[in-house]
């Protein structure tokens, strides 16, 4: 064949760019586009109770928009933006010293420390930690009357719960970590010689830090704020546990008029008007930080003689001036240590009272009864049936250890099965365990709880896995195969992050109803498929739209930073475009999409808001069932649960870690894979 | 070969060889079997359920009791309101006595209620539910309960015959009385000097003395049903100038004044949280056990039936259209119309279930039942009591809690 002919005949067999993102792409339209689309229907029908879903589209009016446009809805939504928008700034200002203590100050030892002391109270369940902090907070409570009685507060004792002030403290406490660590790989990423030749420059460390490093850190700091703030706009939950009425978010007026109050037409012109006002919001933030350094460009000339006139000044004290630079930097890196050790300890605090209140004597969970108690633990043991589980797990794992052990020095056995033996071990003890006794469901078929981290993990492990395998293919091609169809595809992975929970919800709740009668799908959502019923089904649908957009942008940062160098090299090599993803691309986005999946694992387990809306009996999850406890008695074996899934993601990050850190990956690689850059 | 490892990124054998020396294994196999020791140790240990009195099942009820108990199988879930069940019954004994494993969910109000049974279509997966009265019409027409096989619900004979047939579901086709209960309000009498004896009262003390104090009941009929009861006005009311005259109070002088919005500040209360709260009765009740257990003086604390008038809601068991194990929701229906496990369940969430010949059934069943005044109401008493009307105003009178709610938020 001629050229020319090869290459006709090549191209209309190629595939499209698009190819790998097409699950993604025919996922978000169903479940987010579709959805979506028929809230901005119904914001336009008028509330009709005599019917099943209760919204009349017969004729379309806008009334219920003027209706919103009313001083009440403003109002709450003022206050959400106050709270959402100071929180953020403490946020940074709070996470900043800690970011930069971690990637300047320490060596790379540490750095692993402080990042996982920062990220591991963030694997907590949200719900519970802010629960928690009623505990120190309480008037009533034993930090409150210490502080009575030493005299340092009136008789009325601690009065921050129910206020603004209670709100903005577990807002900030809730998403710091997310942004602290974005800070850090953004400041992790500057190259030093950057900084040190702005110094060798003259510039003293202040002008080092606003001009060389801020600067830099630029992109990071916006990821950061947009991870925080945004989440922080829909967030009523946390308001809802402490804030009583001073903690009245737009949230929960949307939650509110949905479900309290059946007015379906009225929360969706709310939710969209919200979405709105937040990206109004982000616009004018953009726009703002946009024109300040043109300000300062303006202003530049009048900067440039004033510097001039200290560096005269500061040329004639050099020697003086080296010996107190040495003093100040071992000063600040002293105040720095300590802030970050405030900070961490702030962080431990709630986990640390959820822990002790796990073993409380009394009926309460926040409130001290004085003595401990090992019953609430005691109730998700069964005693015999337990102890003897262990006995054959421990046994089973000695077994497979002494195995391991005895076939260390046959060199007749390749490496990679002696590894498998000790994993293989455990998979048996498990499935043995499992088919003979059913021990997990003695351990776990506790009412409420039991149930509830059953279901959490099913709904968070299906999500997961949808994640990972949509987000990984269009992360893939949106890295490789970038074309006029990516400004698209990213507008809706930014769409899906920034749309709040909330309207995610009731655009999935008001969907599945409608679709149920469609052929496959429907039965799937309404009588679920082998042992997942329908609610599980509707729960991975809700949860994997924001893990997907994760894994997404995780896989694509991943990948974009490599070079394609070995993809192409397998093609020369005459490897299918299938083998070479298979073999090689696969391979080197494994720990990314790891590290993806067990990001929205974490967040699949928290997720409250969706899962409470889209929940049926059967697939109540941990939050949902801890949300419904906060309406009326929380009691202390809500601790235990929480315990026990923090205990789950702990083992699992540190799995992972152990996995990224085999390959060669040093912590700030870490950090920086799990936040997407 | 090496080249390989590092390309996969999967877990080297190496490091776990070396890290696991037999020293080390021992260690954590202590570690693990002492754990597993402890925790066979307390796994017998029972929680306490019961709280505000004892309900001594061993005592039977005399006089001619129906006491049929069904057997069932399968697992039933019930969607409630939330701790409205002695954990035993929604727990191991109705597994024991019934052969049937139940799963509890919660809800916060009706309309959540009506919300997920109907967007669900008839897949909720629950079996039973639990409406107040004045909802379950609404409910019946959409189709979202289905009637209750009343050959399986013999010991309906038990209940007192005043709380069957009711306005809602005359024949008790569809619904069956849980329980019924009242609301008034509870205070800290060391807090708060003026001696109240009605909503009059609560309205002002909230506006002076708790200023900030105070939580009202997060649900829109009784907040706007406190202002009505005290103005002598009837809480059902449509009249337009009666809402508008609710609305300029509640939004414009009160809502200032309110510390939260809570429908069971019996935690908090305990906490310190509020000197005064709306409560209902049970709620109320209970709130005396936590006080007690934070170290507090249930004494200080004084509750007020609401006067003039105020609410009688009425809760019921019905069972979902669409329930996945009809039978066993009759079964357990059945079974907790049984005088003795009736009261048990009283003593529990607090509440009057309704049973016949409730005064001698306590002192014989459950004769050391704490607070009786606070369950039990003589005649005068709820002669004052209203029960709701779902009216149109109901949208208004949500709309004046949401008004209220912003202007609380400051």
């Amino acid at each position: 064949m001629t050229v020319s002919v090869a290459a006709k005949f090549r191209s209309k067999t190629r595939a499209p760019k698009y190819l790998l993102a097409i699950p993604a792409i025919i996922w978000y339209l169903v479940f987010f586009a579709a959805p979506i689309a028929f809230i901005v229907l119904y914001s336009f029908g008028t509330k009709d109770t005599t019917k099943l879903l209760p919204v009349d589209l017969s004729s379309l009016s806008s009334n219920s928009y003027s209706s919103v446009f009313d001083e009440t809805f403003f109002k709450v939504f003022r206050a959400t933006l106050r709270i959402s928008i100071v929180a953020t700034i403490m946020c940074v200002v709070i996470g900043l010293p800690v970011a930069y203590f971690a990637a300047f100050k320490v060596a790379e030892k540490w750095k692993a420390v402080i990042l996982a002391a920062v990220v591991v109270p963030s694997f907590t369940s949200f719900l519970i930690r802010t629960v928690a902090w009623r505990i120190p907070l309480a008037p009533n409570g034993t930090l409150s009357k210490w502080l009575v009685d030493m005299g340092y507060i009136g008789s009325n004792g601690i009065q921050i719960l129910e206020t603004a002030t209670a709100v903005q403290i577990a807002i900030v406490y809730n998403y710091l970590g997310f942004m602290i660590l974005p800070l850090f790989v953004a400041l992790d990423r500057i190259d030093v010689r950057m900084r040190e030749a702005s110094k060798d420059l003259g510039a003293g460390r202040i002008a080092t830090f606003f001009g060389v490093t801020l600067p830099l850190a630029g992109p990071g700091i916006i990821a950061g704020v947009l991870l925080t703030f945004i989440p922080m706009c829909g967030d009523y939950v946390t308001a809802t546990v402490l804030g009583g009425a001073k903690g009245n978010m737009i949230g929960s007026m949307i939650a509110s008029q949905f479900s309290g109050a059946q007015n379906w037409p009225l929360g969706s012109a709310m939710a969209i008007l919200m979405i709105g006002a937040v990206l109004l919001t982000l616009i004018v933030g953009a726009a703002i930080f946009w024109i300040l350094p043109r300000l300062a460009r303006l202003a530049s000339p009048l900067m440039q003689q004033v510097r001039r006139k200290i560096h005269e000044r500061a040329a004639s004290q050099v020697r003086s001036e080296k010996i107190q630079t040495r003093v100040k930097r071992e000063v600040l890196s002293k105040v720095l240590a300590i802030w970050t050790v405030l900070v961490l300890i702030f962080l431990f605090v709630p986990i640390l009272l959820v822990i002790l209140h796990s073993f409380n004597a009394g009926s309460s969970f926040t409130i001290w009864s004085g003595s401990t108690s090992l019953k609430w633990w005691g109730e998700l043991f069964d005693g015999a049936e337990s102890f003897a589980v262990l006995i054959r797990f421990a046994v089973l794992i000695a077994i497979g250890l002494i195995a391991k052990t005895y076939f260390k020095n046959k060199t007749y056995l390749s490496s990679s099965l002696k590894t498998w033996i000790v994993t293989g071990a455990f998979v048996l003890a498990l499935i043995i365990n499992g088919v003979i006794t059913n021990w997990y469901r003695t351990i776990f078929d506790f009412a409420g709880i039991g149930d509830a981290i059953r279901n959490s993990f099913i709904a968070a492990f299906g999500a997961t896995i949808i994640a990972v395998i949509i987000g990984g293919m269009s992360g893939v091609a949106l890295a490789r195969r970038p074309g006029g169809w990516t400004k698209a595809f990213m507008a809706t992975v930014f769409l899906i992050l920034v749309t709040p929970e909330i309207m995610d919800a009731i655009a999935l709740v008001t969907w599945f109803p409608r679709i149920k009668d469609v052929p496959l799908i429907g039965t799937i959502f309404s009588s679920g498929w082998g042992p997942f019923n329908g609610g599980i089904n509707k729960l991975w649908v809700g949860q994997s739209l924001y893990a997907s957009a994760v894994v997404t942008l995780i896989v694509r940062a991943r990948l974009a930073g490599l070079d394609e160098s070995l993809e192409e090299a397998a093609g020369d090599l005459g490897a299918t475009p299938a083998r070479a993803f298979r073999q090689i691309t696969l391979p080197l986005i494994a720990s990314a999409m790891v590290a993806g999946g067990l990001l929205s694992f974490a967040l699949c387990l928290d997720n409250a808001v969706i899962s409470t809306l889209l929940s049926e009996a059967g697939s109540t999850t941990f939050p949902v069932a801890l949300l419904g406890a906060t309406r009326s008695t929380i009691k202390p074996f809500w601790g235990v649960g929480a315990v026990l899934l923090f205990m789950v993601t702990l083992g699992a990050l540190w799995f992972l870690a152990v996995l990224l850190r085999r390959g060669g990956d040093s912590a700030s690689k870490i950090a920086a894979t799990f936040t997407g850059s | 070969m090496s080249n390989e490892k590092k390309q996969l990124k999967m877990l080297a054998p190496e490091g776990f060889r070396e890290k696991l020396s037999r020293r080390a294994f021992l260690q954590g196999g202590t570690a693990l079997a002492g754990f597993a020791l402890v925790a066979a140790a307390c796994g017998s240990s029972d929680g306490d359920s019961a709280e505000g009195g004892e309900a001594g099942g061993e005592n039977l009820a005399s006089g001619d009791w129906s006491r049929v108990v069904n057997q069932s199988s399968g697992t039933l879930a019930m969607y409630t309101w939330g701790d409205y069940n002695d954990p035993e019954l929604v727990g191991a004994l109705a597994a024991s006595t019934l052969n049937v494993t139940m799963k509890v969910d919660y809800y916060a109000s009706n309309e959540d209620l009506i919300t997920k049974l109907a967007t669900s279509g008839g897949a909720s997966g629950f079996d039973i539910v639990v409406p107040t009265g004045p909802y379950i019409p609404q409910m019946i027409e959409k189709g979202l309960i289905q009637k209750l096989d009343k050959s399986l619900i013999p010991n309906m004979v038990n209940v007192d015959p005043n709380y069957l047939a009711q306005a809602w579901d005359p024949t008790n086709e569809y619904s069956v009385c849980k329980n019924w209960g009242t609301v008034g309000y509870l205070y800290d009498t060391t807090k708060i000097s003026k001696e109240m004896t009605n909503w009059q009262d609560f309205l002002d003390v909230c506006m002076g003395e708790a200023s900030g104090n105070c939580a009202v009941i997060d649900a829109a009929p009784n907040y706007c049903g406190a202002w009505f009861w005290a103005n002598g006005i009837d809480w059902n009311t449509e009249k337009v100038e009666d809402l508008d005259a609710c609305e300029k109070f509640l939004v414009e002088e009160f809502a200032q004044h309110i510390k939260a919005f809570d429908s069971y500040p019996s935690t908090k209360l305990a906490e310190g949280a509020y000197a005064i709260a709306m409560a209902w009765n049970g709620d109320a009740r209970q709130a005396y056990v936590r006080i007690e257990e934070a170290g507090g003086n249930p004494d200080d604390w004084k509750w007020v039936l609401g006067s003039p008038e105020t609410e009688l809601w009425m809760d019921n068991y019905c069972i979902a259209a669409g329930a996945p194990n009809a039978e066993a929701a009759n079964a357990w229906i059945n079974w907790d119309l049984i005088p003795e496990i009736s009261i048990k369940d009283l003593s529990y969430h607090g509440y009057h279930t309704g049973m016949k010949n409730m005064s001698t059934l306590i002192s014989e069943v459950a004769p050391d039942l704490t607070r009786g005044d606070m369950i039990f109401f003589g005649d005068d008493q709820v002669a004052t009591m209203r029960t709701q009307v779902i009216t149109p105003a109901l949208d208004r009178l949500i709309d004046i809690l949401n008004k209220s709610k912003a202007k609380a938020g400051g």
